[in-house]
Order: C-alpha cells, then sequence, then structure tokens
C-alpha cells in the first residue's frame, strides 16, 4: 500500500470518524496549550537554552521538563490514533463532543481559574447536574443510547488492517491538525510580538516534526488497539484465557456465558466499542497522563499557578498523609471488614515513633549524651519502616480484644482506643513531653537534598503513595485478601472453609495499621514536631469518612476520598472563608445573613456538619461511595430478595440461643 | 474512708445521670441493633436548649434564679420542654438517617449514625461556640452532712428526678400495651408485625422515649455541673454506652444499674494516686472506663443482668 | 500440604460420636447420641425438623462446643479445636442455607476452599516469589478441575458472580469448595434442599461419585426419603435430640419408632404407603 492509501481516508465513515475525535481532542489540547500553559512552558525552556529570555532555568530543570512536554504529546496523539481505531462510530459527533466538553474542557477551565482543588471541588457540583439535566433531555427527547454490547464481533483480517489504518490516519492526522492549529497561533502571536523570532523557528520545526511523530504514533496505537480485540477462534492475539480447563477458549466465547453485568463491563475493555472514550483501553493512557502530571508537577506548578508553588507543594504533601491513612485503613474497613473507628491512634503512635528517635527526646528519656542530628536524620530511612512495624505491633495489640464482636461493638471499641491512645501520649509526659509535644523533630537526611523546601517532601510522599498502592494491589489480589473479602462476606462459612479467623482479623489489622505508620513518621519529619493536639478522635471520624466516601474497598475510591476530604478540609473551607471576606464577593452576603442566626458561623467552623451530611446521604443514596469497589456496587443495590443470612455473630454476644453459642 | 464515701456520693449522682442516658442506648440497641452514636449528642443540644428556655424566663444565672413555687414552675416547664424537643429532634433523626437504611448492611446504619452525630455537634458550635458555656444553676444548694459526708440538695434532685424517670419508664415497658409491643418487636420483630403490631410506630416512639430521656438528663446535669459544651455529647455518650453495656444491653434494669456503677467508677477512679498513674486517676478516668468496657465485652459481653452464657467445659 | 494426615486408621471409624450432648440453657438439642461413620461409607442423618441434625453437623465441625461427651476423627478428638482447624484435620462441610460468598466470582469461592492447602502468608502476598506465583497458579488450576466435576458448565461461568447463579448452580459451587480442602469426610446438609426431580436425580449422582472417584465418607443430613433410601449405605434417625434407630436402610423404614416420629402415633396401618 502506498503512503498516500495508508493515511488519506477513503471512507466516509473514516472521514467522520476522523473529524469527531480530532476536533474533540484538540479543544482540550488547544486549551491546555495556549490558555494554560503548554505553550508557556515549550517557549521558556527553549528560550533557556537559548540562553536568552526572562526565566533563566537550569538544565535539569530544562530537561524534566522537556521529558514532560514529550510524554504529554505522544500520549495525547496515541490515544488520538487509539480512539480512531476503537471507535466502533456507534454514538454521534455531537454527543461526544458535548462529552469531552463537560468532562475535559470544563474542568480544566475551571482548574485553571480558580485553582486546582476549588475548580475539582466544583466539578464535582457541575457533574452531577449535567447528568441530571441530560436525563432529563434523553427522556425528552425519547433517546436512549444502544447498549454497548451490539458491537462485540470476532474481527478477520481485513477488518485488522482497516483497524490500524484508521490508527495511524488518526494519529497523522491529529498530528497535522495540532501542527497547524499552532503554527497559526504561533504566527498570530508573531506578529501581536508576543513572540521572539527565534521561536518562530522552532515552530516551523515542530511544524514539520509534528506529522512525521504523529504517524509513527498512529502505528503504536493501532498495535495498542488490536491488542484489545476479539481474536478468531485459534491462535490470533485477543485476549485468550489459557487455563480454561486447560484449552484455549476464545474471549467471545468466554463472553457468551458471562452474565450480562459482566458483558458490559468486559464490552468496555475490547475493541472496538461504543464508548472508546470510557473504555479500559483509553485508561491507560489517562493513567500515563496523570502520571506524568504528578510526577512532574513540581517543575511545571510555576507555569501553571504562577507563585506560591512551595506552599501549594506543602499542601499536597499533606493530602499525601490522608491518602496513605486513607488506603491503610481501606484494609481493615474496606477489605476485612472491620470497622475501625480509632485510626488515629496508629497514625499517633507512628509519629511519635519518629518523634522520639529523629529528636533529642530519645537522649533525654535516656539520660545519654546528646547523638549527632545527622546520625540519626539517616535514621529516618529505616524508621519509615521501623515506626510501620511499631504501628503493626500495636494494631495486632489493639486488634485482641475485639475478635469476637461485632461490628458495632467492634467499633466503640475500637472508638475507644482512638480516645486513650492520645490520653496515654498526653499524660506518660516523662517519654513524650506531654502536651508540649516534640519539637525540633528532625528531618531526613538525603544526599543533595534540602528538606527545608517542600518539593522532596512531595516527592517522599508520593514515592510512599505508590508503595502503599502497590501493596494494597498485591494484599488483594492474594491467599490473604481472600480470606479477608471472605471474613467479609460470611464469618462463619469463612471458619468452616479453613480461614482462621483470629490470625487474619489481626492481620488485617497490623497490615492497616503497618501503613499509618509510614504516614506517621512523615508527618512527624515535614511538621517538624509532634504533639497530642495533632490527634483526636475526630480525626479517626474523619478518615473514616474519606473511606465511606471514596468507596469502601475500592482502592481508587478511597484515594479519591483521601482527597477529596482533604481539600474540604483543609482548602475548600478556608477558601471559601477567605472569599467572603471580600465584600464584593456574593459569598460575603451570604456568610452574614448565616452569621446573624448564628453568630459563630464561619465556613471553616462547619465542617464536621458538611461531612456529617455527606456520611448520611451517601449512604442513603450512594453507599458504595464515589468509585466504587466492583463488587461492592452489586453488594449494596443487590434486590430485597438477597436478604443476608443472619450469622452467628449479627446476634448480642452473650444473648441467650444457638447462635450465640458459635465458637468463632 | 469519708473520701471514699464521699466519691461514692458523687458517683451516684452522676450515675444516676448515665443510667438516663444508657437507657436511650440500651432501648434503641435492643430495638433495632443500632448503636445510636447521635444519642449522646441529642443530650447536650438538651443543655443548649434547656439554656435557651431558661434564658426565655429572663433566667441568665444564678443570680437571677426565681424561687418556691415559680422555681418549681420553671423547672417543670423546661423539663417537659427540653424532654419534648429532644424527643421529636430524635424520632426525627429515625426517620431521616435510619429507618431508610434498616435493610442494608451492618455498616451503613452505623455509619449514617456517625454523620448525624458530627451534625448535631456543629449545630451545637454554631450555636453555642466552642468554649463552655455556663448554664444557670438555679435550683438552691444546701448542703446536708451525714457524718463526715456531705450531699447537697442538688444532689438529691437528680437522683430523684432520674427516679422517677426510671420507675415511669419500666412502668410503661411492664404495664402497657405500646410496652408489651416494644418487647415484642425487640425480641422478635417479623412476629410482632404479623401479630399486628404497627413496627414502625413502635421504633419511633422508643426512639422518642429514648430521646426524651436523654433530654431530661441534660437538664439535670446543667444543675449540677453548671457548664457544657458542645462535645459533651460524645465522651458522656461513650460513658453512658459502656454502662448499657455493663448492665446487659437491651436490658433496661441493667442499663440504670449499669450508670450508677460507672458513675461510682468513675468517681472512685479520681482516688488513684500519682504514683500508680502519673497525675492520679482524675486525669485517666476516660481511659479507666473505657478499660472496664473491654473487659466487659472480653470476658462477660452478656453484661451483668444479661442471660448467663454457659461455662466452656 | 497443610492437612493434617494422620496414617490410615486401621479398621477403627473415621468418625466416632461418643454420647454428645448439646445444652443450650435448658433446651436439650442433642442428647447422648451415639454415631460412628466407616471410611468411603455413605451415612445419612434424617429425622423430623428440630431433631437436632444440624446442631450434630455444627458440633462435628466445632462450630458448637459439646456439653458432654467425645467426637473422634480418626482415633483423635475433635473437642476444642477450632472449626478452621478441624477443615485441616479432614473435614469439610455445606450449609442447609447455602453460605457462599456472595460478592465472590466462583472461582474465587473455590479458591478460598483451598485456603488451609496454601502457604502463602502476608510477605508472600506483597513479594510474589516464584513459589507463590506457582502456589496460586497451582490452585486456579485444581479449583478449575474441581469445578469441572460437574461438567462444563461451571467452568465456563467461572468468573461470575456467585449471586447470579441458580439455586442448583449454588449448591454445586459449595461442594466445589468443600472439596477444595481435600477432605477425608465430607458433610452435606441437605444437599438437595430446594430442588425439582430432575435436579435431585443429578444430586444424587454426583454424591455418588464424590465417594466412588474421589474417596471420600459422606455424611448427610437429607429430608426426602427416596433419597436417603436410595444412596444411603446405612441411617441415623434423630428424634427431639436423640438417637431413635440406626441401621440399613429396609431398617429404618420398618421401625416404628420412626414412623410415629415423622408421622405421629397411630399410623401404622399407612406405613407403607406413606413412607415410600
Amino acid at each position: 500500500m502506498s503512503i498516500a492509501n495508508t493515511l488519506v481516508p477513503a471512507r466516509r465513515d473514516t472521514r467522520a470518524l476522523l473529524i469527531k475525535w480530532i476536533v474533540g481532542l484538540l479543544v482540550p489540547v488547544a486549551v491546555f496549550t495556549f490558555v494554560w500553559s503548554g505553550e508557556a512552558i515549550i517557549n521558556n525552556a527553549l528560550l533557556s537554552l537559548l540562553g536568552t529570555g526572562n526565566v533563566a532555568l537550569g538544565i535539569s530543570l530544562v530537561v524534566q521538563l522537556a521529558i514532560f512536554i514529550l510524554i504529554f504529546y505522544a500520549t495525547v496523539i496515541t490515544l488520538a490514533g487509539y480512539l480512531v481505531a476503537a471507535d466502533s462510530g456507534q454514538r454521534g459527533m455531537i454527543e461526544l463532543w458535548i462529552d469531552i466538553l463537560v468532562f475535559v474542557v470544563v474542568p480544566l477551565l475551571l482548574v485553571i481559574s480558580l485553582g486546582l482543588i476549588i475548580g475539582f471541588a466544583l466539578c464535582a457540583v457541575v457533574w452531577p447536574l449535567y447528568f441530571l439535566v441530560r436525563r432529563r433531555v434523553r427522556q425528552a427527547l425519547h433517546y436512549t443510547p444502544p447498549p454497548p454490547l451490539q458491537n462485540l464481533r470476532i474481527l478477520d483480517a481485513e477488518q485488522r488492517a482497516d483497524l490500524m489504518s484508521r490508527a495511524i490516519m488518526g494519529g497523522f492526522w491529529f498530528s497535522i491538525a495540532l501542527a497547524v492549529v499552532w503554527l497559526i497561533a504561533d504566527l498570530i502571536f508573531y506578529v501581536s510580538g508576543a513572540l521572539p523570532t527565534i521561536l518562530l523557528i522552532s515552530a516551523v520545526i515542530r511544524t514539520l516534526i509534528l506529522p512525521v511523530a504523529g504517524y509513527f504514533l498512529g502505528r503504536l496505537a493501532g498495535v495498542i488497539a488490536l491488542r484489545r480485540t476479539i481474536a478468531q477462534k485459534n491462535g490470533g492475539n485477543g485476549e485468550s484465557d489459557t487455563d480454561r480447563a486447560g484449552r484455549r477458549i476464545s474471549k467471545r466465547r468466554q463472553l457468551e456465558e458471562l452474565s450480562t453485568t459482566r458483558k458490559r463491563e468486559e464490552a468496555r475493555d475490547l475493541v472496538p466499542n461504543d464508548l472508546p472514550l470510557r473504555s479500559t483501553g483509553a485508561q491507560r493512557f489517562y493513567l500515563i497522563l496523570i502520571v506524568a502530571f504528578v510526577l512532574f508537577y513540581p517543575v511545571i506548578d510555576p507555569f501553571l499557578f504562577g507563585f506560591g508553588t512551595d506552599g501549594r507543594l506543602a499542601g499536597y504533601g499533606d493530602a499525601g498523609y490522608y491518602v496513605i491513612l486513607a488506603l491503610g485503613l481501606n484494609i481493615v474497613v474496606g477489605f476485612a471488614g472491620l470497622l475501625d473507628l480509632g485510626y488515629v491512634a496508629f497514625f499517633a503512635i507512628g509519629s511519635y515513633a519518629w518523634g522520639i528517635i529523629g529528636s533529642t527526646q530519645l537522649t533525654n528519656i535516656l539520660s545519654l549524651p546528646p547523638i549527632n542530628q545527622h546520625l540519626l536524620s539517616g535514621l529516618f530511612w529505616p524508621m519509615i519502616i521501623g515506626a510501620a512495624l511499631i504501628a503493626a505491633f500495636f494494631g495486632v495489640l489493639l486488634g485482641l480484644p475485639t475478635l469476637r464482636l461485632r461490628g458495632d461493638y467492634l467499633a466503640i471499641v475500637t472508638l475507644g482506643f482512638g480516645e486513650i491512645v492520645p490520653i496515654v501520649f498526653l499524660e506518660l509526659d516523662k517519654y513524650t513531653n506531654g502536651p508540649n509535644g516534640i519539637v525540633g523533630v528532625y528531618a531526613p537526611a538525603f544526599p543533595g537534598t534540602n528538606w527545608l523546601s517542600a518539593t522532596p517532601y512531595y516527592y517522599l510522599i508520593l514515592a510512599l503513595i505508590a508503595l502503599t498502592i502497590f501493596a494494597n494491589i498485591r494484599l488483594r489480589d492474594s491467599r490473604l485478601g481472600r480470606a479477608w473479602i471472605a471474613i467479609r462476606e460470611d464469618e462463619i462459612a469463612a471458619a468452616s472453609s479453613g480461614i482462621n479467623l483470629r490470625n487474619t482479623k489481626l492481620m488485617a489489622f497490623g497490615a492497616g495499621a503497618f501503613f499509618s505508620g509510614f504516614a506517621g513518621a512523615y508527618h512527624a519529619a515535614k511538621l517538624g514536631l509532634v504533639s497530642p493536639d495533632n490527634f483526636s478522635v475526630g480525626d479517626s471520624i474523619i478518615y473514616l469518612a474519606m473511606v465511606v466516601i471514596g468507596g469502601i474497598g475500592s482502592i481508587p475510591g478511597v484515594i479519591v476520598g483521601a482527597l477529596a476530604v482533604y481539600s474540604i478540609n483543609q482548602f475548600l473551607l478556608a477558601q471559601l472563608d477567605s472569599l467572603a471576606a471580600d465584600p464584593s464577593n456574593p459569598l460575603f452576603a451570604i456568610h452574614n445573613a448565616i452569621a446573624h442566626v448564628f453568630p459563630g458561623f464561619t465556613f471553616g467552623n462547619i465542617r464536621n456538619l458538611i461531612f456529617g451530611v455527606l456520611l448520611v446521604v451517601i449512604m442513603i443514596f450512594r453507599p458504595e461511595g464515589l468509585i466504587p469497589s466492583a463488587r461492592r456496587r452489586r453488594e449494596l443495590h443487590a434486590g430485597a430478595d438477597e436478604q443476608a443470612e443472619v450469622g452467628a455473630l449479627d446476634v448480642v454476644p452473650g444473648a441467650p440461643g444457638f447462635e450465640s453459642e458459635v465458637r468463632i | 474512708m469519708t473520701l471514699f464515701l464521699q466519691e461514692l456520693v458523687v458517683g451516684i449522682t452522676t450515675g444516676a445521670i448515665y443510667a438516663l442516658i444508657a437507657l436511650g442506648y440500651t432501648m434503641v440497641y435492643g430495638i433495632i441493633e443500632l448503636i445510636n452514636f447521635a444519642h449522646g449528642d441529642i443530650f447536650m443540644i438538651s443543655t443548649f436548649v434547656c439554656i435557651t428556655i431558661f434564658a426565655a424566663f429572663g433566667i441568665t444565672s444564678s443570680s437571677s434564679a426565681p424561687t418556691g413555687l415559680a422555681l418549681v414552675g420553671v423547672l417543670l416547664v423546661t423539663l417537659l420542654g427540653t424532654m419534648l424537643i429532644c424527643a421529636v429532634l430524635g424520632v426525627v433523626i429515625e426517620r431521616v438517617a435510619y429507618r431508610p437504611l434498616r435493610n442494608a448492611p451492618r455498616l451503613a446504619p452505623l455509619i449514617s449514625a456517625i454523620g448525624v452525630s458530627l451534625i448535631l455537634e456543629d449545630v451545637g458550635k454554631l450555636w453555642k461556640g466552642i468554649n463552655f458555656v455556663s448554664f444557670p444553676q438555679i435550683f438552691p444548694e444546701i448542703t446536708y452532712y451525714i457524718g463526715p459526708v456531705y450531699i447537697t440538695s442538688v444532689n438529691i434532685l437528680v437522683i430523684v428526678v432520674a427516679l422517677v424517670l426510671m420507675v415511669a419508664l419500666q412502668w410503661l415497658v411492664t404495664r402497657t400495651r405500646t410496652g408489651r409491643a416494644m418487647r415484642a418487636v425487640a425480641q422478635d420483630r417479623e412476629a410482632a408485625a404479623l401479630m399486628g403490631v404497627n413496627v414502625n410506630r413502635i421504633i419511633a416512639i422508643t426512639f422518642f422515649i429514648g430521646a426524651a430521656l436523654a433530654g431530661a438528663a441534660g437538664l439535670i446535669y446543667g444543675l449540677q455541673f453548671g457548664s457544657t459544651i458542645f462535645v459533651l455529647g460524645f465522651t458522656l455518650g461513650l460513658f453512658a454506652f459502656t454502662a448499657a453495656v455493663l448492665g446487659g444491653i437491651g436490658n433496661l434494669v441493667g442499663a440504670m444499674l449499669g450508670g450508677v456503677l460507672i458513675g461510682v467508677i468513675e468517681a472512685l477512679a479520681s482516688l488513684i494516686p500519682d504514683s500508680v498513674l502519673p497525675h492520679g486517676g482524675a486525669a485517666w478516668h476516660e481511659a479507666v472506663i473505657f478499660v472496664v468496657l473491654i473487659l466487659i465485652l472480653v470476658f462477660r459481653p452478656s453484661g451483668l443482668l444479661g442471660q448467663r452464657t454457659p461455662e466452656k467445659v | 500440604m497443610n492437612v493434617e494426615q494422620v496414617s490410615e486408621h486401621s479398621g477403627g471409624p473415621l468418625l466416632g460420636l461418643n454420647k454428645v450432648s448439646k445444652h443450650f440453657g435448658g433446651l436439650a438439642a442433642v442428647q447422648d447420641v451415639d454415631l460412628q461413620v466407616w471410611p468411603r461409607e455413605i451415612v445419612s442423618v434424617i429425622g423430623p425438623n428440630g431433631a437436632g441434625k444440624t446442631t450434630v453437623f455444627n458440633l462435628i465441625t466445632c462450630l458448637y462446643r459439646p456439653t458432654s461427651g467425645d467426637i473422634l476423627l480418626e482415633g483423635r478428638t475433635l473437642v476444642g479445636l477450632s472449626p478452621d482447624h478441624v477443615v485441616r484435620r479432614g473435614i469439610a462441610r455445606t450449609f442447609q442455607n447455602i453460605r457462599l460468598f456472595n460478592n465472590m466470582t466462583v472461582l474465587e469461592n473455590v479458591l478460598v476452599g483451598q485456603h488451609t492447602r496454601l502457604k502463602a502468608n502476608i510477605l508472600g502476598a506483597f513479594f510474589r516469589p516464584p513459589n507463590v506465583v506457582h502456589e496460586e497458579a497451582e490452585a486456579r488450576k485444581r479449583a478449575i478441575e474441581l469445578l469441572g466435576f460437574f461438567g462444563s458448565a461451571l467452568v465456563e461461568r467461572q468468573e461470575e458472580y456467585v449471586m447470579n447463579l441458580s439455586y442448583a448452580d449454588k449448591r454445586r459451587v459449595e461442594v466445589a469448595r468443600a472439596l477444595a480442602a481435600n477432605p477425608r469426610l465430607l458433610l452435606l446438609d441437605e444437599p438437595t434442599a430446594g430442588m425439582n426431580e430432575a435436579e435431585t436425580l443429578e444430586a444424587v449422582k454426583y454424591v455418588r461419585r464424590l465417594r466412588d472417584e474421589l474417596n471420600l465418607t459422606i455424611l448427610l443430613i437429607e429430608h426426602k426419603l427416596t433419597v436417603t433410601m436410595g444412596i444411603s449405605d446405612r441411617i441415623s434417625v434423630l428424634d427431639y435430640g436423640r438417637k431413635i434407630a440406626e441401621g440399613l436402610p429396609e431398617e429404618v423404614r420398618r421401625n416404628e419408632k420412626v414412623i410415629e416420629a415423622y408421622l405421629g402415633k397411630g399410623t401404622k396401618a399407612a406405613e407403607q404407603e406413606s413412607v415410600e
């Protein structure tokens, strides 16, 4: 096939697909490039490289920026190719464009104008509204979207070749479109004097490189898309399952056997597909973008949001340890189903662990001569694990009395522990310095990093979060994870299947507490002080709220939940308050009106009220949380006929009767 | 010894208050097997309500306290008023936050209850601020001496009010049709429904009564201790729940007994000297009570008056 | 292997209940029950509702502790063990009301059944060394084989969430989960409850195959007398917690006490038709 054949869309439907996706993707990319900072980043980097320009960036910064830009645009171009290939063409253009507008462009604009936190918070309001409106409109128009299943088909060789060519065309034409738009924009900037001449040259170079890159990236997209197709019955490169009774059974046959719900889920996995934007394949691209964004954030933040990078990074560092706490609690509450309301106890233990060792406190207690600060700082790294192990030990210890208790009682006892442990730290002031806390806790020591700025803490918490997520996934998909879920489902059946309830539950407590140790050590080092004031029972409730709101048992869910709760806690309300102080803002009037009735009112003050309402509302209307785990959604919306068997442990402990006799 | 007896008096007084609150916990748990986390906060709201009612009468401190018949009148009005308001609050909470979750898995109503507790606490914070609020102690304080030990008129008032209410409750539960229905629903909800009992109504009535008792507890607490704060409900709620468990959850007399016992234990804990616990037992009283809770749940989960579990051979 | 294998206990019964009693407060649910099950036997426990049959099962699997008496597996006592320990000793069971893990797939349910045979601990879960990876792969293979005992239907639905299965399929998965523990003794609590005739026949067939092909000893509670008569080597009859009869199916069928227990006094005349 000549190049021309490969690149020129012959059929009308292919052309339609191209227009659909190119326009659809071009808009957000253009917003990012021109309105936000893509352009700014590139231009500044280039100028620094060339030694001119007003912002002088070190070479390492330039390299990092370059990598980020490369990853970003390469991913987007490949995504364009993938989407063109993966789309079955069922859904219309306009529908897609509206979807992209609402779910990509609007958040982008909100974040640009209002900042990351408020921007996303507003999205949480805008999106449900959109869903509501969309549903009404659809009802009015008597429109029902076709079920995605219709399009699953086995592709023959010709169709597969067609897929590949669509991918190539998608990548190629998208990059051409991007190049052209960019060039025009740059010309406008140049003419209006905003662009130095030298960059015009780079613009031309870019215009030439992009289509070439687009061709090859389109190829790559085609390969990725093909991997997600249904293969012929024998051989082929569909996702085949090897261990079914030892034979290779085709994916299609597998699909025929599954229930409708699973079919729908699987359908999103395969290509071609009605909703490629939401498909699992596309999600991989989004993941790459998110990871790149997160990894390079400290470098691109000045371009994105201007001054104040350090402050923002410090805030994100704090948000980070909330994420770890949520993931840890998720093991106990989400996987094993043990309602722990005293999680703050382990966080406190982890904090004090580092606080005592990584400061002068240890030598004070033991009446030793002072130890070199550097030495102790270096101990931070083993102490992260150390604090985690200590916390895990106490997790097991505090879990012991709870082993025979059922849900409600378990909650109360753990709540009590959450109250007691801070009291212990407060009162044992010989060891913990009591109400004054331990000050001057050392930061970690790492060659070449200055721990006075927020950036190293940001990367540290990212590493810890990555480790925690990795551990959670591994645990969930293991023998132990299955045992936890079994216990959560039915303790009696679990015990009768050979699971030792005692040890498995203790493992859950220990594993959950382990991660709070990470968070504790980090928190102590970053804050530089550990005091009982930092740990209150109310915090445990906040951690629970993170898990519940995000989605019990769901790893991405609790991460989002943690970020959401943290933003409300630390940012949103404070922001609302500062906005309300400005008389020109409508919030000012609202604030005053409420303050008339409730003199103590500030937005910050009603934090618990908001959480309380959220908890109740979520429990009633969406108990599976924001991003549910697949299991949970099924569980909580199962019909009323699925009455759960009353197990022994649904009975009040000690009540007379058969069930209470069960000894597990 | 004197100290011991004195603490005993203190303990019984506080215990009476705990008993009233514990009754609410135990009744609700007995009937729908839910720990009503918000119950303690209803008690706290009650203290604020009383302060407001007093203010409506122009009473803002003990100096503006009425005397004689007027005092009795004010107290009665306040008592009934706060009991009614809290009772309504309790029913509303049940209807809004718990009833939709009656068939949901165990975790859901529990979390909902926590949510309600958070809401009430912030309402309290908005209403009266974050600091301690003074409660007009309008009941004249006369100290009576029995040997070296003294007991005040306020103590007596607290104990009397609590006793009267407890007796009334016991009468209600054992001698009236409604009470019988309550016991039936607590034992076997389905069977009671099959017998023609309106289960939803009975549950609402249970919440009504429980919250009303918490309301009464709020008034006598304020008269006794003279101050309140928006987080009061949390701690005291925990103590009262421990009392309910100690006495045997679901058992009314048990809750009353448990309340008094917890009050006494708390009071006696303050006698623990410095040498045993740093800063003396008083600083650790929360921990002490909590340890009691754990011990009960581990060794005798049925509580004092619950059915005994057969011995392990 | 984690299953505690005791060397073949020559001669004696596999399972023995000696004068086992269980009292709940004042109620005697089980009273002085003797029962013996020999290797490769299929023994049925029958009796009217409330006779204490499931309680006996719960006692054997140590969900309850007997008030008095002893329970021996291959001569070693089971009393005082925890339920998971009993599984390791080689006893597995199904439940009258089907207790599957609803929010796990068919395959996962059977994998949980293998819990005692797998060794991976928390470190293994995190690091996934080759032996753990291998163990998991083998476990999956074995789980599929076990599902295959019932034909290919369950194998093909292995990724299905158990709550979506039909009733008969759920029962089969529960049996597969029990088999996954590699037991010597299998306790089946009313395996044909709620099944129609065809399903019942099929169930009877697979119970026989469990004994014939897998060398299992089977103790089952069953209400359908046709099933019990057809399949059992021996039958024990309980009534009000006591054993009132025991023996070969024909003997039990004609036993007066048994007929009385089921049908009340004075129905001797109608016995032949009723019991058929």
